[in-house]
């Protein structure tokens, strides 16, 4: 899911010190001795809730960054600061290089339009109208002739699995089909960004896994840019290029999956992280060791981007430790011991690639 | 209560501390100390001043010069001032030619067209079975030779409903997307449900004299305010989380309203439509008093001369128009709900061929030379069932071995409920009913409605109509405690048994349906005219909302909690007392304040058929053109209303709503 060019290009998304209090007089909250308080006294106090704290970061093109955090550590409200559905308080927020919060009516309506299309956890659809109404809706609002958008429509509901629904009305659905319609709602419009808002929350384990395939196959073939908000782990860990860990508002620790179990930022991450199968995150590129005399010729070679799973079962075939080979050069190697202590979550060194 | 004012007044201080300790744990009491407190206070001047009989003289203002005296201006300037000839003469007048012009429809429709139209509309909106009810119901009404009156009223109720629909849904678009104007519109659409239709009459009579126009405005007051409601609330209720993607997806305020708001509100617009429908047509009946026309007046003219058989004539096309209506839109929102009727594309070869065939059929009856129902096809119920009601009077009146008679029940009424209560409540110091008021509303309430109570009880006082407003009360209360008995008890056994229930709905269903005004026949064919058959119609009118919210009341109680009292051996009779009873305490109240404001409608209206009091006030302000005299009995209604309302509606349903 790595996009090689992701780094190089300008962000999606750029958000610097983003805040959004809710309450009487919230402007006055941001920057000020108040914000330290604890959630209870500066409610207590002013009656404020801060739902985000002074967040800054970048979205990439083309990746799918994914915030992640417990119920009510400000996800949704982070989400919808980007397209203004919620008013931030403070800070910035640029699409591409244009401010967003200095955007009027106008403009605001037309990068909802066509620019940021969104997805619901509890779906939002239209209850009277056909699958195919609904999923044409975004379109109608633009203001696209009928024909051209239910032509439109029919390619999306066939796009998420749902040809042959096309007249059902969504009381006559199932949760997942449900939220396939939604899915192809927001993309009908094309969009640059997709926005979810934990899609899969209200759907039972298999179709959640399901829905998962599909947006990965999504993202694989378009390439979209996503937003992916989720309070299960991992759920993070299968979609995310970067996770940002939310926590009382705040982002905690913003990194790939790879530096999130493998090196939390702090004692909440690390138990967030705590039961994950670390061999089927970290990579040996984490995990190896300098080669020393003779070990960077024999032995089964892996790319540094092999999961510690795929890497113990090559050690175990080969009875040897294996090298890591990039570019015919050999970055090091992992052996049972620099293996197993991935496995037990045994800090180890980190080795320079 | 003595017992706890001594308590406290003891400078014991450990019977102080129990007392204190009471009254915090019992809230009602310390609100019923602090009122025996402040009475002791007030009452020993208020009575030393102004005496404790009647609503002393002293604090009342007549009204009714310069009410006279202004309505003696209305008439002098009617034709003359700017405002009647630009303003109310236009509205006057833009009224009656609309009435007129839908009424010049119908006729020229004939019955034939009216038949087919209504038939085919009852069809496409609610299906075959209310189609044939309504051409079966059409044909009685020509058949019962009621066709012409029939019409006038329809062309009334097409009007009236047509302009409270648009009215109340102006007004319900304003509520639903400000909430300033929702919360100053709120509690006076609550109170207008709660007031008499009776109450309406009269300000319209003042400025627009007799006639179908001010009949037209006053059904409009009375009929626009649900639908109002409804809509403000199904706007306001429309799920959050679609609004949210409806913006989302860049939606302008406009789009939003007309593709989401109001489409997700439409099963409560629809309820709406119904309620108003439902509510027009008792207005439209009722307003034959000030010279509406059409079935009313039938019934009116039949019931002033106590002619049971004519009044039945046209009280039976009442029914049938208010089942027929009632099912149409009732269904109408039912299939909403079910979204099986793919609408567009089918749509307009429908409404054209119903167009089609209903023009077919109006020329076919032009052709036969029969525009209005003909006269052969008719059956002229009055004189059997005249004679049927001569057979009751002569058999069932008096002398049943046993049971008495009818006249006889009636008669004991009078005797021994209506006319000691009226005595008792006229015979209370005018300032203990005050008080009695005020602890009622406080109890049950916030001291705010208590106040409200007790200053629309008061008013009552000042304008001068304290005793014939007890008089009023006094029904008001026999004619409730027999509607409680009965609808309690009903609604228990209905609760109770699934036979009875699954009897009783179709039967609950036409009652709820018929309007006020009907329930007037069979009580005078039983009766006779006079206050017990006021009572009579009152409870017949107000048992089947009471057996119906007590039955849903005691089937909602948490099955849990049933179960668990099962679990414990509890028996039938225990389950009931213990667990259900209390548990449906806060619908048992509904149904109370329900039964007051359904009982005070028929009982004022009951003026009309000698039950005397406020509402005859209204009548005869009305018949003698003495509108001051009717104007002030019908503010004697309101205050009644809104004082009968506060004080049996909870706090927690103040809220809620
Ligand atoms: N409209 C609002 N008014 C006041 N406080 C709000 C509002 N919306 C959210 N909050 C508060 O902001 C905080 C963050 O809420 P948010 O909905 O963003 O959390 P979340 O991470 O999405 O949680 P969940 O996983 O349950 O959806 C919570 O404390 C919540 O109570
Ligand atoms: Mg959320």
């Amino acid at each position: 899911m790595t996009n090689a060019d992701s780094t190089t290009s300008a962000p999606v998304f750029s958000v610097r010190n983003l805040w959004k209090v809710f309450g009487p007089k919230a402007d006055r909250i941001p920057g000020s001795p108040e914000a330290d308080l604890s959630a209870e006294e500066l409610r207590a106090r002013t009656g404020c809730t801060v739902a985000v704290r002074d967040v800054s970061f970048d979205v990439r093109k083309g990746e799918v960054f994914v915030v992640m955090g417990l119920s009510g550590s400000g996800k949704s409200t982070l989400v919808r600061c980007l397209t203004r559905l919620i008013e931030p308080t403070a800070g910035e927020i640029a699409i591409e290089g244009e401010d967003v919060r200095g955007m009027d009516r106008a403009q605001l309506r037309d990068l909802r339009r066509h620019r940021a299309a969104m997805v619901f956890q509890h779906f939002g659809l239209l209850p009277h109208r056909t699958v195919l109404d609904n999923v044409a809706y975004g379109l109608e609002i633009q203001g696209t002739g009928k024909a051209e958008r239910r032509a439109r429509a029919a390619e999306m509901v066939e796009k998420v699995g749902l040809a042959g629904l096309e007249g059902r009305r969504p009381g006559q659905l199932s949760g997942g089909q449900q939220q396939r319609v939604g899915l192809a709602r927001a993309l009908a419009v094309d969009p640059e960004v997709l926005l979810f808002d934990e899609p899969f929350s209200a759907l039972d384990p298999l179709i959640r896994r399901d829905m998962q395939e599909e947006v990965i196959r999504l993202h694989r073939e378009e390439g979209r840019t996503m937003v992916f908000i989720t309070h299960d782990l991992s759920e993070a860990l299968r979609l995310g290029d970067r996770i940002a860990l939310m926590r009382d508002g705040r982002i905690v620790q913003c990194g790939s999956p790879e530096e999130i179990v493998g090196s939390p930022a702090d004692e909440y991450v690390r138990d967030f992280v705590r039961d994950v199968p670390r061999e089927q995150v970290l990579t040996v590129r984490r995990a190896m060791r300098p080669a020393v005399a003779g070990e960077a010729q024999g032995g089964p070679a892996l790319s540094p981007a092999t999961l510690v799973s795929e890497a113990i079962e090559a050690v175990a075939r080969s009875g040897g430790p294996a090298r890591v080979v990039e570019g015919g050069r050999c970055l090091g190697v992992v052996d049972h011991q620099r293996l197993l202590a991935v496995v037990a979550g045994i800090e180890t060194e980190k080795v320079a690639a | 209560m003595s017992a706890v004012t001594t308590a406290v007044a003891k400078p014991d201080a450990g019977a102080v501390h129990t007392a204190r300790q009471l009254l915090v744990r019992h809230r009602g009491l310390a609100k019923l100390v602090l009122l025996a407190v402040v009475a002791a206070v007030v009452v020993p001047m208020v009575n030393s001043r102004w005496g404790s009989g009647s609503w002393p003289h002293a604090l009342t203002v007549d009204p009714s010069g310069s009410l006279g005296k202004a309505s003696n201006w209305i008439i002098d300037n009617r034709d003359s001032s700017p405002v009647f000839l630009y303003f109310f003469g236009y509205v006057s007048y833009g009224v009656g030619y609309a009435v007129r012009a839908v009424y010049l429809v119908l006729l020229a429709l004939g019955w034939t067209g009216v038949t087919a139209a209504a038939t085919l509309l009852a069809w496409r909106f609610a299906g075959l079975r209310v189609a044939v009810t309504a051409l079966v119901s059409l044909a009685l009404c020509g058949a019962l030779g009621m066709w012409v009156p029939t019409m006038q009223t329809l062309a009334l109720m097409v009007v009236a409903v047509l302009a409270s629909v648009v009215v109340g849904a102006l007004l319900g678009l304003a509520g639903g997307l400000s909430d300033r104007m929702f919360r100053a519109l709120r509690p006076v659409l609550d109170t207008m449900q709660v007031l008499p239709a009776f109450a309406y009459l009269l300000p319209f009579v003042w400025i627009f004299g007799i006639g179908v126009p001010p009949a037209v405005l006053a059904t409009v007051v009375y009929a626009a305010p649900p639908m109002a409601r409804l809509t403000a609330l199904g706007l306001r209720g429309a799920d959050a989380g679609v609004l949210e993607a409806v913006t989302s997806l860049g939606a302008t305020g406009r789009q939003r309203l007309l593709t989401a708001r109001l489409p997700l509100a439409r099963k409560q617009l629809l309820l709406g439509v119904n309620q108003t429908i439902m509510m027009a047509l008792s207005m439209a009946v009722i307003a034959s008093v000030i010279g509406a026309g059409g079935l009313g007046d039938r019934v009116y003219q039949a019931l002033s001369t106590v002619d049971v058989g004519n009044a039945l004539a046209a009280g039976i096309p009442i029914v049938l128009l208010a089942v027929v209506l009632d099912r149409t839109t009732a269904a109408a929102g039912a299939r909403l709900g079910s979204a099986t009727v793919e609408r567009s594309g089918r749509g307009w070869p429908v409404w054209a061929g119903i167009a089609a065939l209903t023009a077919a059929l109006a020329l076919i009856g032009r052709l036969l030379n029969s525009a209005s129902w003909p006269g052969g096809w008719t059956v002229s119920i009055a004189a059997p069932v005249n004679s049927v009601v001569g057979w009751i009077t002569g058999h069932l009146n008096s002398g049943v071995p046993v049971i008495g008679g009818t006249a006889d029940w009636a008669a004991g009424f009078t005797t021994w409920v209506l006319d000691p209560l009226r005595g008792g409540l006229q015979g209370l110091p005018w300032w203990s009913v005050l008080l009695i008021v005020g602890a009622l509303a406080w109890l049950i309430s916030t001291w705010r409605t208590a106040l409200t109570a007790v200053l629309a009880m008061a008013a009552i006082g000042v304008l001068g109509v304290w005793s014939v407003s007890l008089d009023t009360l006094s029904q008001v209360l026999a004619a409730l405690a027999v509607t409680l008995v009965v609808g309690i008890a009903v609604g228990i056994v209905a609760a109770r048994s699934r036979r009875v229930e699954a009897l009783l709905r179709p039967v609950l269903d036409v009652f709820q349906t018929m309007p006020q005004f009907v329930y007037l026949i069979p009580v005078v064919a039983l009766f006779g005219a006079g206050r017990a058959a006021g009572a009579a119609a009152a409870v017949a009118y107000a048992v089947p909302a009471v057996v119906r919210i007590t039955t849903q009341g005691l089937q909602q109680v948490d099955p849990g909690a049933m179960e668990a009292a099962r679990s414990l051996g509890a028996t039938g009779r225990q389950q009931l007392r213990q667990v259900q009873l209390p548990l449906a305490r806060p619908a048992l109240l509904l149904a109370v304040n329900q039964g007051v404001v359904l009982v005070l409608a028929v009982v004022v209206i009951a003026g009309m058929i000698g039950g005397g009091a406020l509402g005859y006030n209204v009548v005869f302000g009305l018949a003698q053109g003495d509108l001051a005299t009717g104007l002030i009995g019908g503010t004697a209604i309101v205050c009644l209303g809104l004082m009968l309302d506060r004080v049996t509606q909870p706090a927690a349903a103040t809220k809620e709503r």
